[in-house]
């Protein structure tokens, strides 16, 4: 399967040259794009639309750090997205903990009408994504050139309780959003 | 025509014509096109105004009237005069927009919007547009006399599926190709961009008649990369009408106002907001009734619906992750940006003063123009780039009426997204489906696209028969859907058609009916094609006599003028048959005399040099 790091031709690593990478998708976007084929018969245009919309979900993919982290958890075996996914069951029971805290504190601040409350409670919330976001990134990094082994599988665990952590604060985070531009309008 | 050589100028008919961009506005609409290399907008309406009023009249007899002219027939004739179509493209009747203050009469009942004009059948938005879009096509056709079948047709940014749907349907209705559907602040972005070679970040504001657009750009290396863009496709200066048309009927003491009357206020109410942009106060008078509006209380009316832009705006910002700060430039677009009060507002937003100095109401049409320019000639497509997104999130509805977004708003286009969906009973073999687009939680507060339902799984056990539904945005910012059973494979394709639009059929036929008229039109354009024929042929011939009248034999030039004088006579004429047999006639007539001229040319050349340095 072509992976988004082959549409770029880049290494499956962790850390990408964003500004490189955002070079190489200008580039690419004037080799591939329809506009260049708008005179050319349907075949060609049926071509360029599938190749555009691949490169344009390998640079969203990319380009974004979050993105990134859950799409090589993915190469890895994991897919978070799935709601099906046996992953999501099985977080650490600190892991609950936090959720159903963070979750009451919520839930009071936004019944109270409390935005200094709640803004404080995201700093906060967005500072912890930050810090599990380093861990994931950290695992993914060591899992690099690294084969399966016994070593490898403890990683790709601990990449996918971080991302999933990251995942609960990211949807914190906008539910914070949600009702601040509420109490706003 | 001739194949004699001499009078083979040039073609004048290009295979495909002359490819055009279109502004195809709520207020006015535009038809511009590039010729050496500077886009360059068309005379389409009385005294060469570049700017159509975006208004058909529907008379009594069937004929159709578009422009200036119908806009002077819908005092008389409100019910029978469409302006601002554009906001009922991809609507349906019950949508608040249909219901705003106007003075239109609807067909009831119908699932789509139907307007009840005079000349026996009523009129959909589609039809409506396609006449405008039809008009603009003649017009620029008799301007370059030669043929235009592709056009690049721009639409609000803020567009959703079922709108840009209508207005590709439209350019179709007006046999037109449309090679693109562009959003408006990005043609302008284009005009601008090109014009100044500029790189940066940069905001379009456009407001104009009927729809408020707000895009977020950045310029690098000639790709034009759309960050972010939001809006709203029913605020504009028509709004801006209504407020003051609400005032003042109310200082009437009308309460019930006939459509004739809501027609002459609104009209005396949008004089008013113009002349405001210059004056601070301004005389308004309609219906018998005098009174002064001023400047500042205009202001106020129209304050909500400013600040309105302000949240969208910010939104944007956010959505691109952009500080105001960090801009190189606000651009303003639209006729409604002419406001004082909304210029100042702007300014305040952005913390700068925006640019202007290409005409904003040209500059949608000029950017639409570089883009059919881009599409259509093989040796600028290294230039310049567009990279557009989707304004609104794509999403399915989910159990619960949840919407379960699956392309979220501002993703750059062509895009695509799939969902698998498995079977929740044993033996079931079919599965709904229902698209929507917006940004809301719950399923009734967006717009709904289309509802289908997947047949044909393989009857299987609960949860065994898997089906990947696949869902194609495309560069004009249309959907497609597909579907593949991943057990069997096999796929199914769906064309989205919005719940409120019209069918494939209605298309369809509304294609067949304007054949008829298409007749006349083709008949028209080929007494054009064939006297433009004409007078480069007879210019040709009058140079040729002038210029080497030394080469003729006896009774030769009494013969030619006699052909001229023919070609001439029928030049008047409607018809194009007996004018091509004319011309072909003096072809023939002078050939000779021609021949002897090309012969004298070659001797002229030759002559001096032996034959061996050839
Ligand atoms: N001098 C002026 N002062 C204030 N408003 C003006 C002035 N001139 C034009 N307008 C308003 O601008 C609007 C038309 O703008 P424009 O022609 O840009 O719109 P449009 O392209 O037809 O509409 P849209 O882009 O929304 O489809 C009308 O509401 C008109 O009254
Ligand atoms: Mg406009």
């Amino acid at each position: 399967m072509r992976t988004h790091f082959d549409v770029f031709g880049l290494p499956r690593a962790y850390d990408v040259d964003v500004p490189a990478l955002e070079k190489q998708y200008r580039e690419l976007s004037l080799q591939l794009h329809p506009d260049r084929v708008a005179q050319a018969d349907a075949r060609e245009r049926l071509k360029a639309l599938e190749g555009t919309t691949a490169l344009n979900e390998a640079f969203k993919t990319l380009k974004d750090p979050v993105r990134r982290a859950f799409y090589l958890l993915k190469l890895h075996g994991i897919d978070l997205d799935r709601e099906d996914a046996g992953a999501q069951k099985d977080m650490p029971l600190e892991f609950l903990e936090e959720v159903m805290e963070l979750r009451e504190a919520l839930d009071t601040a936004m019944e109270k009408k409390d935005l200094p409350r709640a803004r404080a409670m995201a700093t906060d919330v967005e500072a912890r994504r930050k810090a599990a976001l380093g861990e994931a990134a950290g695992a993914l990094r060591a899992l690099e050139g690294g084969g399966p082994g016994a070593d490898g599988q403890a990683l790709v665990k601990k990449a996918s309780h971080a991302l999933g952590r990251v995942r609960y604060f990211t949807r914190f985070l906008e539910q914070v959003d949600a009702f601040e531009e509420e109490s706003l309008s | 025509m001739s194949k004699n050589g001499y009078l083979q100028i040039h073609d004048p008919l290009k295979p495909r014509g002359q490819a055009v961009g279109i502004d195809l506005g709520t207020t006015n609409s535009l038809v511009a096109s590039v010729v050496h290399g500077k886009p360059r907008c068309v005379p389409v309406d009385e005294g060469d105004s570049l700017l159509l009023p975006s208004v058909v009249h529907y008379a009594k007899d069937g004929g159709v009237v578009v422009g200036a002219r119908a806009r002077r027939l819908a005092p008389e004739h409100p019910t029978d005069t469409i302006s601002s179509v554009k906001r009922f493209m991809g609507r349906s009747p019950d949508d608040a927009e249909t219901r705003k203050l106007g003075h239109y009469r609807f067909v009831p009942g119908s699932k789509v919007v139907r307007f009840d004009v005079a000349g026996g059948t009523p009129v959909n938005p589609i039809e409506v547009s396609g006449e405008i879009l039809r008009a603009l096509k003649r017009r620029a056709e008799a301007h370059f006399s030669t043929k235009v079948e592709q056009a690049v047709i721009t639409v609000p940014a803020y567009f959703d599926d079922a709108q840009r749907q209508a207005t590709k349907d439209a350019g179709r209705l007006a046999g037109l190709e449309v090679l693109r559907l562009l959003n408006e602040p990005t043609a302008a972005a284009l005009a601008y961009g090109l014009d100044k070679g500029s790189q940066g970040t940069f905001a379009v504001y456009d407001l104009g008649g009927g729809t408020f657009d707000v895009s977020i750009l950045k310029l690098v290396d000639g790709v034009f990369e759309v960050k972010s863009t939001g809006g709203d496709s029913a605020l504009g200066g028509d709004d801006f009408d209504r407020a003051i048309a609400q005032h003042v009927l109310q200082a009437m003491g009308a309460s019930e106002p006939s459509p004739a009357l809501v027609a002459e206020v609104l009209a005396a109410s949008r004089k008013a907001k113009e002349a405001l942009t210059d004056a601070p106060e301004v005389e308004l008078s309609a219906g018998g009734h005098t009174q002064v509006v001023k400047r500042a209380d205009f202001d106020a009316w129209i304050q909500p619906l400013v600040q309105k832009t302000g949240v969208v705006c910010r939104r944007a910002l956010k959505d691109a992750g952009v500080a105001a700060g960090e801009l190189d430039g606000v651009i303003l677009v639209g006729g409604a940006t002419r406001v004082p009060a909304v210029r100042r507002y702007v300014a305040e937003l952005f913390g700068r003063e925006p640019l202007g100095d290409i005409d904003p109401d040209q500059v949608v049409a000029l950017g639409a123009a570089v883009q059919a320019d881009l599409l259509t000639n093989a040796d600028r497509q290294d230039e310049v780039l567009l990279l557009d997104v989707i304004p609104l999130s794509l999403g399915l509805e989910t159990m619960g009426g949840i919407v379960e977004k699956l392309i979220q708003r501002n993703s750059t286009i062509p895009t695509a997204a799939a969902q698998v969906f498995t079977t929740f009973k044993d033996g079931q073999t079919g599965l709904d489906v229902h698209v929507v687009q917006g940004e809301r939680e719950l399923v009734e507060d967006n717009r709904s696209l289309a509802r289908f339902t997947l047949s044909g799984i393989p009857a299987l056990a609960a949860g065994m028969a898997r089906v990947e539904v696949r869902f194609q945005v495309d560069a004009d910012g249309i959907l497609s859907v597909s579907a593949k059973e991943q057990s069997t494979g096999a796929t199914q394709s769906i064309t989205v058609k919005p719940s409120h639009g019209l069918s494939d059929e209605e298309i369809e036929q509304m294609l067949l009916d304007s054949i008829d008229h298409a007749e006349e039109d083709i008949q028209a354009r080929q007494v054009r094609e064939q006297r433009v024929d004409a007078e480069r042929v007879l210019a040709e011939a009058e140079r040729q006599l002038r210029e080497h009248g030394s080469l003729l034999q006896d009774g030769e030039r009494a013969a030619i003028d006699a052909a001229m004088a023919r070609v001439r006579e029928l030049s008047a004429g409607n018809d194009h048959l007996k004018l091509k047999e004319a011309v072909h006639a003096l072809d023939e007539t002078s050939r000779p005399f021609i021949e002897r001229v090309m012969n004298q040319a070659i001797t002229q050349v030759v002559g001096g040099h032996s034959v061996e340095e050839f």
